[in-house]
């Protein structure tokens, strides 16, 4: 059976690879970075060998969750396509790749267009993350009744938007869709305004910052209570983080409680006029920004975003659903994409979805064990089974109908 | 009396309250800046880094002059090519046509009442929270307003900071 190539293209990061290795697909940028001041570039995967994350200047070929910049998009690929495959050329395997919701037309014959005529893959199949989370997530717990329904809420919290989608028989409810216009870009920028403005200027730090945002953010369960406590100078929030100094610390680190007493020490030792003055770092404090930019997601008012949370989108969604289907919806909801991965999301949302759901509906939230792969995982099974045959688009049927072949994707 | 209408004049002029559109300009501006990246246009436009990206091989020097001279040669075998190669120019400056450009061309408000399409799947406003107010400063509950920009801020010392560091001081 001929190889499968294996795409999910994330506005973040791109996940990809073979569906004969469905364990270890590689996960780069979906981004080229410059140093400022310099002209090479580092493509996608190449970002990742980068010593100086500080001051990069990014450019994405995503924009607010849609593919724009195609030909930065078919770079990257074709990079990191030709390292995955090696010698074997492309038109001799298919390709899964994943597409956004309620895609344009356009845009989707751009994808198709790229896929077959640039990269020169033999055939190609575009599919909407949620429905393959919800297959990945069916093959883990097949006792669900809703999994074997192939019927379930899918949560994607991404990069560039939060999506809730009720699926049914295993495809996409579109008129049910429900989103919100935020994700983990924004509230990486979020951030990076906050920090600006209370601690040290990061605005041209967003690759740096959210790697921060990842080690450091958290959803509060209760951010009133939370916000009293993070008050004054004891506030059990408060965290330092050394910034990287260029050379041996390429990413910087959380301050432990060692290095504080150390440099505790070091500063006694000083003032009492022995030994040399503490080293001194460059350090970035943050507080109650740690639980307050997660929560714009739940409270997107918070940012003066006139929709609604989280939890209102998840119900929202249901109710535009079939009125049958709501109970299993509601029994099943899985949590997938990068922004779920901050701690204590699946309870906040589960505490703030169980007011707005009928008392005698169970409600089951199951946080996908690596929700940023969930959907790579997912399209993994999908490719090395025998159905990717029957729902490819080759290059010859591409050639001859042009986008009346994807027909058979509705 | 001529002096009273000038001090008059001066201070409303330094009470200066920016109205609700104003305000509501923004909060979109800084919305939309959630959505930037920090790559600037112009780092690309004069290094033109993509079209190495596709030169199959050779040096950097070789590969920046010769596809570039070549297209030239080209269009001026074609004839009446200058206007054309300036064209192009002011559309690669321009880069990628963002996603407004493509929602805009794909006339979603044309399909048949109920279709889902992008703009059916946008969640409306909240209907079970009000909005929650916080310190623009330190990021604590607030309680005030301020009177001129609409910022909130919750005590005389973050009051203090928000005058003089974010109050009128944006661009809309």
């Amino acid at each position: 059976m001929q190889d499968v190539v294996v795409v999910d293209l994330g506005g973040g990061s791109v996940k990809l690879g073979s569906a004969r290795q469905p364990d270890n697909p590689k996960v780069f940028p979906n981004a080229s970075a410059k140093l400022k001041g310099e002209r090479g570039a580092f493509v996608g995967e190449a970002m990742l060998d980068t010593k100086d994350v500080s001051a990069l200047s990014l450019r994405r070929p995503v924009d607010r969750g849609f593919v724009v910049a195609w030909e930065l998009q078919r770079d990257i690929l074709a990079r990191a396509v030709k390292s995955l495959l090696g010698l074997v050329p492309p038109s001799a395997c298919g390709l899964v790749l994943s597409e956004p919701y309620l895609n344009l037309p356009a845009l989707r014959e751009a994808a198709v267009h790229m896929a077959l005529d640039e990269l020169g893959f033999g055939s190609v199949y575009l599919c909407t993350p949620a429905a393959l989370s919800l297959r990945w997530h069916a093959q883990r717990l097949p006792g669900l009744p809703a999994n074997q329904a192939g019927c379930g809420l899918v949560v994607d919290a991404g990069f560039s938007f939060t999506h809730a989608v009720p699926l049914f028989d295993w495809r996409v409810l579109p008129g049910a869709i429900r989103r919100i216009d935020l994700g983990g870009k924004a509230l990486t920028n979020f951030m990076k305004e906050l920090v600006s403005y209370r601690s040290i200027n990061m605005m041209d730090e967003g690759y740096l910052l959210e790697h921060i945002k990842d080690q450091l953010c958290f959803v509060s369960a209760d951010a009133a209570a939370d916000l009293r406590l993070a008050r004054g100078r004891n506030s059990p929030f408060r965290k330092e983080y050394v910034l990287p100094d260029g050379l041996t610390d390429t990413w910087g680190h959380v301050r432990t409680e060692k290095e504080q007493q150390m440099l505790a020490a070091a500063a006694a030792a000083q003032r009492a006029g022995q030994g040399p003055p503490p080293p001194k770092q460059p350090v970035l404090m943050v507080n109650n920004e740690r639980f307050m930019v997660p929560e714009a997601l739940f409270h997107p008012s918070d940012i003066g975003m006139e929709e609604a949370g989280l939890a209102e989108t998840v119900a929202q969604a249901v109710q535009a659903a079939h009125p049958h289907l709501h109970a299993l919806l509601y029994s099943n909801i899985l949590l997938t994409g990068g922004t779920a991965r901050c701690p204590g999301f699946r309870d906040r949302l589960y505490a703030e979805l169980r007011p707005l759901v009928p008392d005698d509906y169970e409600l089951g939230i199951h946080l996908a064990d690596d929700p940023a792969l969930c959907a790579w995982k997912g399209a993994a099974l999908l490719a090395a089974s025998p159905q990717y045959m029957q729902l490819a688009v080759t290059r010859l049927e591409w050639r001859q109908h042009g986008a009346a072949a994807f027909a058979k994707w509705v | 009396m001529e002096k009273r209408t000038l001090r008059s004049r001066k201070v409303s002029e330094r009470m200066a309250v920016v109205d609700e559109a104003d305000r509501r300009r923004v909060i979109q501006a800084r919305l939309a800046a959630l959505e930037e990246d920090n790559h600037k246009e112009d780092d690309f436009a004069a290094g033109s880094d993509d079209d190495e990206f596709e030169l199959p091989k050779g040096s950097d020097d070789d590969g920046d002059e010769g596809p570039a001279s070549g297209r030239k040669k080209k269009k001026v075998k074609v004839g009446g090519g200058m206007r054309k190669t300036r064209g192009m120019i002011a559309d690669k400056s321009k880069g990628p046509k963002a996603f407004r450009d493509y929602l805009e061309e794909a006339e979603l408000e044309r399909l048949p009442e109920g279709t889902p399409s992008y703009l059916t799947a946008a969640v409306g406003p909240a209907r079970t929270a009000a909005p929650r107010k916080f310190c623009s400063v330190c990021g604590d509950v607030s309680t005030y307003t301020c009177t001129r920009c609409g910022s909130r801020f919750c005590s005389r010392r973050c009051h203090a900071v928000h005058t003089e560091t974010r109050c009128l001081k944006f661009t809309a």
